[in-house]
């Protein structure tokens, strides 16, 4: 499935959490230089108008981190409870 | 806190060595949370700093911006004017320009010579402040000679000249000649004896106090606990004490041998020899560091011996994203009502 599709299927709930956790991973990454240029000026874009915890923000934090963290990311849904997504997203790899 | 009559604004600086997309995503947040400046470094060695002020300009819209600082052995001022009359168009009203003599390590390494830092200095800003006031520049100078230098386009608004000092001259200069000094220091006792000669150099002009923004450009690193701050402020430290003059380190005690040393080990690319001397006595002479009640606390007593900005440097703490989030919720608001107060 895709991300887009994935992402949508995280509780609206959990938005906050997951942006917030996300982003620390896609910051602290030591494979932050293999981040797509026009993904990070997207993400730019929804994090100037903070936008970064709504569905369409998320997917694309989603995005990078499956790109930068795929298995930590995995982990971090596991951590949030959220196994069908975990599931989805060992499915992508 | 009623004592500090002026108005107080924060500056944060950034070191372009990381990813542009993560200094911008810093700038942006610090942009959300209330800074007021931000500035990036100017090495040749890192990022270009005109290309990341001009991503960082696209991605907000109130920061004012710089260059913090550039120098004019390493760029012409003519170029310098250029640039930064180029990312007035990008952000009208919101650039600034941060100004010194550079830096001796980096500039070796290009085989530059740091050659009469003074005039240099006092020719360039000359340079920088004709040339983005539109005007056609005629000057023999003892360093640049200009022939009818002009821009090609206009320019709307008048770009602040901050000139970084630390020595006495360049203060005294920088006072007489600039729209803002930022003073390389940390600690009261340095900012206090900066302003002797900042005097000085505001009576040369006769300007006011007022008509200058004093800034002191910290290195700075806030964390939840002191000793998480220290490890992350070690190593700027480290070259902090490598580089200052005798009379500095004397200032606060420290030997000058030691500084030697450490020096030495930094040449010679021996961290963990250049790191380890790092005592407590330098963290406190050259940083802000520590949890957010000791970084507010020394920042109360620069406040109190004449700043108007403080600069958080580099390395702003262990995790740049939380420091900021921290100094967002437990630094600024011990300053809120006096830029509140001062700002209406």
């Amino acid at each position: 499935m895709a991300l887009e599709k994935i992402a949508r299927k995280i509780p609206a709930s959990l938005w906050n959490m997951a942006s917030e956790k996300l982003i620390d991973l896609v910051l602290n990454s030591p494979n932050a230089s293999r981040m797509p240029s026009a993904l990070a000026k997207t993400i730019l874009y929804y994090w100037q108008r903070d936008q970064l915890a709504t569905e369409v923000g998320l997917y694309r934090v989603l995005e990078a981190s499956m790109i930068l963290e795929p298995e930590k990311t995995i982990s971090l849904m596991e951590e949030l409870g959220l196994p069908a997504i975990v599931v989805m997203l060992k499915e992508t790899l | 806190m009623k004592e500090v009559l002026f108005v107080v604004e924060f500056g944060i600086e950034f070191v372009p060595r990381d990813l542009y997309w993560k200094t911008t995503f810093y700038a942006i947040q610090a942009e959300k949370i209330g800074f007021d400046y931000l500035w990036i470094t100017d090495h040749f060695n890192n990022r270009n700093v005109y290309v990341s002020l001009a991503i960082a300009s696209a991605y907000t819209e109130r920061i004012k911006f710089g260059p913090g600082v550039t120098n004019p052995y390493l760029v012409h001022p003519g170029v310098t004017a250029q640039a930064v009359a180029t990312l007035n168009e990008i952000a009208p009203g919101r650039v600034v320009c941060g100004l010194g003599a550079g830096d001796k390590t980096t500039l070796q390494m290009l085989n530059l010579e740091q050659r009469k830092p003074l005039r240099t200095v006092r020719e360039s800003v000359k340079i920088i402040r004709e040339i983005t006031s539109g005007k056609t520049l005629e000057m023999q100078g003892k360093i640049f000679n200009v022939a009818g230098a002009k821009l090609n386009f206009k320019i709307t608004s008048p770009i602040p000249i901050f000139i970084g000092a630390q020595g006495p001259k360049m203060l005294e200069l920088a006072a007489e000649i600039g729209d803002g000094v930022l003073i390389n220091a940390s600690h009261s006792k340095d900012v206090e004896n900066a302003m002797t000669f900042i005097g000085r150099g505001i009576k040369k002009a006769g300007k006011e106090l007022n008509d200058l923004n004093i800034s002191a450009y910290t290195s700075f690193s806030v964390a939840s606990s002191y000793d998480k701050a220290l490890k992350a402020v070690v190593p700027v430290v480290a070259y902090i004490v490598a580089g200052s003059p005798e009379i500095v380190l004397e200032r606060h005690q420290i030997r000058v041998e030691v500084a030697n040393k450490i020096r030495e080990a930094i040449v010679h690319r021996r961290w963990k020899e250049a790191f380890s001397p790092v005592n407590a006595e330098m963290v406190e002479a050259f940083s802000i560091c520590g949890t957010p009640e000791t970084c507010v606390d020394k920042i109360h007593r620069l406040l109190k011996v004449g700043v108007n900005q403080i600069v958080a440097g580099s390395p702003i703490g262990p995790n740049m994203r939380k420091s900021i989030n921290m100094i967002a919720a437990e630094v600024f608001p011990h300053f809120k009502e006096i830029i509140g107060e001062e700002r209406i």
